[in-house]
């Protein structure tokens, strides 16, 4: 590193604390919306994601679980059931709706998520229990435990829709959709408390295969054959979910994150630039002396690295301090920090830093030594 | 039998005209001017004569707009910037009127910074060496000082040894006493003299202070652009 170039730069603590404060920032905006678009959209196709399922059975034209936009008849379970590659099938009742709870004020409701489930297949039901019993009982629900977290419901409380109520027994994990969590009823206690005519639709069905490596060839063979159904793997599921709910957010992240980039790039340009300026003259000084252009270039170029450096550490560190603190003080602060996505935060970093060097280094090549001469 | 000291630079018929639309100034004519190793000449003029055009000419900085100039043997006048970069970095030392210190950097980094520029030496090298000349200069106990905590005498000497540092055959002095009280002009005309005699370093100190003229071997006056040998000649 340049004798100059760290002299000059940490000579002016306040101008520095500014450039690196400004970066810093910068790193912090696009780090902690970074991580906060990978948490949710973790947690938002997680679910079905987990389910531990070959293949969903949706009506043509469903876009994801949340939504729900699915009816199909019981009786294609039972045509499922007869294909000879199929082991389980489990037929899901799933109802976004707004609740409150028994007790409270009817206006205070929150999203639930209910998924009506035969707690004898088990398939599609709670991932995990956390607390309390499960299987639920007939009038019994099972909630997501971040549904007592977020809206303070616990075992025992009545969940309200209406004139009907479900009893909270239990609590799982797994399930939360950062605005709404899931919470199983068995089938019955489902078209019950939707109150469902016909008894007989369902949403989705959910099925595991003896060999997982025929899923297209069955998947292909229940198109055929059933016209109108849809099937389509966890994964892919999970993947139109996520993309359902976070399509909407994602314009809006990536404006954010180029407002965070050019404020940082604006501070650490403007900062850099203004030192640059105002060293004009001993530039003029080091060009009499017989330093070369490329040598300030340089000067100016390492500056702008220290600051884009330090600005990243400090910014990183931050995010990665603060992110988990975040969460527990806000539940719906769901992040989750990857490597790569810091990889790619020093790589803007950098550029940010190359960048904010490049008009300083243009008014460089303008100095005139002969400058240094005058008063 | 000794033969004479090199020519280290040579001017030989240099004009500086500066054009502003209209408008042109000529600020040198004709200036033809020979300096020797060792040799100290001192170019008197008022102000707005052409002395810092000649000085920044001599050093490299500047083209003429006719004439040509020699430095240490190599003719510099039609060079591209990197080479003249060169050549002020080998052969060119510079004393200013106002220091012209790095200001975030102590005396001792001020000197080491420019002997490093010059050679191929490591920092180790440049660290001794700026620390020697430095102690030679009486500036032992303010090596680590920044130019804030020296005062203007000091501030003229560490000029003075960054000048020296990197062995330069030609060193070009401009106003060198005008920021400094009698006392401290005199000492530090006497250093530059002394220094420059026993490196056999050619100086030119322009100056329209006349106490400079009795430290050099030569004195010349610019006046109008024209070098001349008597004032107003």
């Amino acid at each position: 590193m340049l004798l100059v170039a760290r002299k000059n730069l940490f000579a002016e603590r306040t101008r520095l604390g500014i450039s690196v404060g400004g970066v810093a920032l910068s790193v912090f905006l696009i780090g902690i919306l970074l991580s906060l678009y990978r948490g949710w959209s973790q947690q938002v196709g997680g679910f079905v994601e987990h389910v531990p399922a070959d293949l969903w059975a949706t009506s043509d034209g469903t876009t994801d679980f949340v939504a729900a936009g699915s009816v199909l008849p019981d009786s294609l379970g039972v045509q499922l059931k007869l294909l000879p590659e199929v082991d389980v099938v489990s037929p899901l009742i799933v109802r976004p709706m707004e609740v409150y709870r028994a007790g409270t004020r009817r206006s205070d409701t929150f999203d639930i998520q209910l998924v009506g489930y035969d707690p004898k297949v088990g398939l599609g039901g709670p991932l995990e229990i956390a607390e309390g019993k499960s299987p639920p009982g007939p009038g019994e629900v099972v909630v997501d435990i971040e549904m007592h977290k977020r809206h303070g419901v616990q075992i025992g409380d009545r969940l309200v829709k209406g004139t009907k109520s479900l009893v909270v027994s239990g609590f799982s994990r797994g399930g939360d959709f950062i605005y709404t969590q899931v919470a199983f009823a068995t089938l019955d206690t489902t078209i019950d408390f939707l109150e469902l005519e016909p008894r007989t639709q369902r949403t989705f069905f959910v099925l595991t295969l003896h060999n997982p490596s025929q899923r297209d060839v069955v998947a292909a063979r229940v198109e055929q054959g059933a016209p109108g159904v849809h099937m389509v793997s966890g994964k892919d599921f999970a993947g139109e979910t996520r993309d359902r709910i976070l399509s909407n957010i994602l314009p809006i992240l990536i404006v954010v994150l180029i407002v965070a980039f050019v404020v940082g790039l604006a501070v650490a340009g403007l900062t850099i630039y203004t030192a640059t300026v105002e060293k004009s003259r001993e530039y003029g000084i080091l060009k009499a002396e017989g330093f070369t252009n490329p040598y300030l270039y340089r000067v100016v170029f390492e500056q702008s690295m220290i600051t884009g450096t330090l600005g990243f550490l400090l910014g990183a560190g931050v995010t990665l301090l603060l992110a988990p603190f975040a969460q527990d003080t806000v539940p719906q602060f769901v992040v989750s920090v990857r490597w790569q996505d810091i990889a790619g935060i020093a790589a803007a970093t950098l550029i940010m830093a190359l960048v904010a060097a490049y008009i300083p280094v243009r008014r460089l090549s303008n100095i005139d030594p002969v400058m240094v001469f005058k008063g | 039998m000794q033969g004479a000291p090199p020519l280290i630079l040579q001017l030989d018929g240099v004009s500086k005209i500066y054009r502003s639309g209209d408008f042109s100034v000529n600020a040198l004519a004709d200036v033809t001017l020979d300096i020797r190793g060792g040799e100290i000449v001192a170019i008197m003029g008022p102000s707005g004569s052409g002395k810092t055009t000649l000085l920044t000419i001599a050093g490299a900085l500047l083209r003429p707009t006719h004439g040509r100039v020699h430095i240490c043997g190599t003719e510099v006048t039609n060079m591209d910037e990197s080479h003249l970069a060169s050549i002020r970095r080998h052969k060119v030392g510079f004393v200013y009127q106002s220091f012209n210190l790095l200001e975030a950097l102590t005396a001792l980094e001020n000197v080491r910074v420019v002997i490093q520029n010059g050679s191929r030496n490591g920092r180790a090298d440049a660290m001794e060496r700026a620390s020697h000349l430095l102690q030679t200069f009486g500036l032992g106990h303010r090596i680590h000082s920044l130019p804030k905590r020296l005062s203007d005498g000091e501030k003229q000497r560490v000029a003075i040894v960054r000048a020296l540092a990197k062995d330069p055959d030609l060193i070009l002095a401009d106003e060198p006493t005008a920021n400094l009280d009698a006392k401290r002009g005199h000492e530090v005309m006497q250093l530059l003299g002394q220094k420059a005699l026993e490196l056999h370093k050619a100086v030119v100190v322009v100056s329209h202070d006349n106490r400079v003229r009795q430290f050099a071997q030569r004195v010349l006056w610019l006046e109008d652009g024209h070098l001349t040998d008597h004032p107003g000649g």
